[in-house]
């Protein structure tokens, strides 16, 4: 049965790289191959390989937390923490593989033993329905945002307050833009229902600017404050919150492209989280934003073109 | 009037799933489309839509290409974007004389609570109250009872007919009979991708007697083998 699972799984991976096409797939297996060669080096050393540790399993927390099969799992085998166990076990070999190499033992206990951990939460963030003057300030078109800022509001004030507060220390500005800078990532996931992409009345060229406009405007409004604060405090590098500014909105009208290019109703499409990975790696390592703005150029014909498909009517 | 000449539809080369299907529909009333699983009612209202591209034919409403501007579409399964509100997500759609509290006190829903709390009959009207907030002419209504307890089926009667008495066009599935033969003016029997026939409100109940009996006969042999 649990054969049949990896099997299944397998099969997922493989018509999810065929949805992608040849030049797509390459592109990301040397994204893979390259973060795979970061992950070899930095689990060389101690403590550096702690660390990667950490990462890694931080990112299985989150798959564990948010993978909505558990229920299904649960209710129909009884053997479902051992599927889960070796799900997360194939996920990580690559680490483990980097760790024995480099007789890094330590860290490759603790990865075992917190697997063992991982399989066992159980737990689900129960949603709120958080109805405060911020969401109802954010314009009906911007959903995403209201959504992303109900979810996330928890997180938000408290960072954009530390940011504020502590900004005359000189790397407590980037870092919390550098957080509020992923979190709109995640707005864009999935898509939206038709009824919803139909509800703004537009043409595609119309309803992507829109759509880059209001996030550019919201994203400014969360971290502007930031940096005046920063430059008033470190006028000398004002430079470092400015780059890392227009860092993220290059990142963020990225992946509105992405979206709308792979966008059907009501599916979270695998080519936008293939594509939202460079995104992210522009974020991580700056020079991959002009293989951003490039693919974001190409990407604005696409979605365009996806988008008239649904919107035509409307130009 | 909605005009749908020799249509075709197909997802692969092999064959068409809707097959140089002609019928006419006429204004101002309420038409249900019935066929067994797999007859290609959804692929035909997808493609009345303009949510797939068809291969050949010519679909016209009121002599005029088909216009997603004139058209409101409740799909089977509604999707509702994560952590959004009832009231936000019917807050997208533009009409200034919709009454919402009205008709969230009609529906009974909690518009201010997010949807992914919503329990499936909930999100059926949330969707449903989207559709009629839109308030375009043709409405295509595919499933609507689906998950729906049934003081909702009987409001949502009550509704449709009021509809079409303001001149609304309806065209509407069900996998339940007995609700399109209280409501509809014409039933369309779809089947293998055409319109096998097309029965007028008088002929019902001849109608409904007529296909419980082709189905149980056809199916009877099977079963008194299966089940001995």
């Amino acid at each position: 049965m649990i054969q049949a699972f990896i099997k299944i799984r397998f099969f997922q991976i493989y018509r999810a790289i065929k949805g992608l096409g040849i030049i797509r797939s390459c592109l990301l297996l040397g994204l893979f191959v390259f973060v795979a060669f970061i992950l070899f080096i930095q689990s060389s050393k101690y403590p550096n390989s702690l660390y990667v540790a950490g990462i890694y399993l931080l990112i299985l927390i989150l798959i564990q937390f948010k993978r909505s099969d558990k229920q299904f799992l649960k209710v129909h085998f009884n053997n479902f923490k051992r599927i889960l166990l070796i799900e997360y076990m194939l996920l990580i070999i690559p680490l483990f593989i980097c760790f024995i190499y480099n007789k890094q033992w330590q860290p490759l206990l603790l990865s075992v033993i917190l697997l063992f951990v991982i399989v066992n939460i159980n737990f689900r963030f129960k949603s709120l329905s958080l109805n405060t003057l911020i969401q109802r300030l954010i314009p009906s078109s911007c959903f995403e945002w209201k959504s992303g800022i109900r979810k996330n509001l928890l997180l938000i004030v408290p960072l954009f307050v530390l940011g504020l507060g502590t900004s005359f220390y000189i790397g407590s500005v980037p870092i919390v833009i550098f957080i509020l800078g992923i979190i709109p990532f995640g707005f864009y996931e999935k898509g939206e229902s038709l009824q919803m992409l139909l509800a703004s009345e537009m043409g595609a060229s119309g309803f992507l600017f829109n759509k880059i406009l209001m996030q550019l405007i919201l994203f400014s409004i969360l971290v502007v404050p930031l940096i005046i604060a920063f430059i008033i405090f470190h006028y000398e590098i004002w430079y470092i919150a400015v780059i890392e500014y227009i860092i993220f909105i290059s990142t963020h009208v990225y992946i509105i492209f992405t979206k709308y290019s792979f966008y059907q109703p009501n599916v979270k499409a695998s080519g936008t989280q293939a594509f939202g990975i460079i995104g992210a790696m522009g974020v991580l390592f700056p020079f991959f934003i002009p293989i951003v703005w490039l693919l974001s150029f190409l990407f604005y014909f696409k979605s365009k073109k996806n988008l008239n498909f649904y919107l035509n009517d409307y130009n | 009037m909605i005009i749908i000449e020799k249509l075709e539809v197909s997802y692969d080369k092999l064959h068409n799933v809707i097959d140089s299907l002609s019928i006419n529909l006429s204004e101002n009333a309420i038409h249900g489309i019935v066929g067994l699983n797999g007859a290609g009612k959804t692929t035909l209202l997808n493609s009345i839509y303009g949510l797939i591209s068809i291969n050949s034919g010519l679909i016209r409403f009121n002599d005029k290409k088909m216009n997603k501007k004139e058209v409101s579409f409740l799909e089977t399964e509604n999707y509702f974007y994560s952590n959004i509100t009832g009231r936000e997500y019917l807050s997208l759609f533009k009409n200034i004389n919709y009454d919402l509290d009205k008709w969230s006190q009609l529906f009974l829903l909690p518009l201010d609570t997010i949807i992914d709390d919503y329990s499936t009959g909930m999100k059926k009207k949330l969707a449903l109250m989207g559709i009629l907030k839109q308030d375009k002419p043709l409405m295509i209504l595919d499933e609507p009872f689906n998950g729906l307890d049934i003081e909702t089926c009987r409001i949502i009667r009550q509704i449709l007919l009021k509809l079409k008495d303001r001149n609304k066009t309806i065209i509407i599935t069900s996998h339940i009979i007995e609700t399109l033969t209280n409501l509809c003016d014409y039933i369309h029997y779809l089947e293998k991708g055409k319109i096998k026939f097309s029965k007028e409100k008088i002929e019902f109940s001849e109608f409904e007697k007529e296909l419980f009996a082709s189905i149980e006969n056809k199916n009877r042999l099977l079963i008194n083998e299966l089940i001995v």
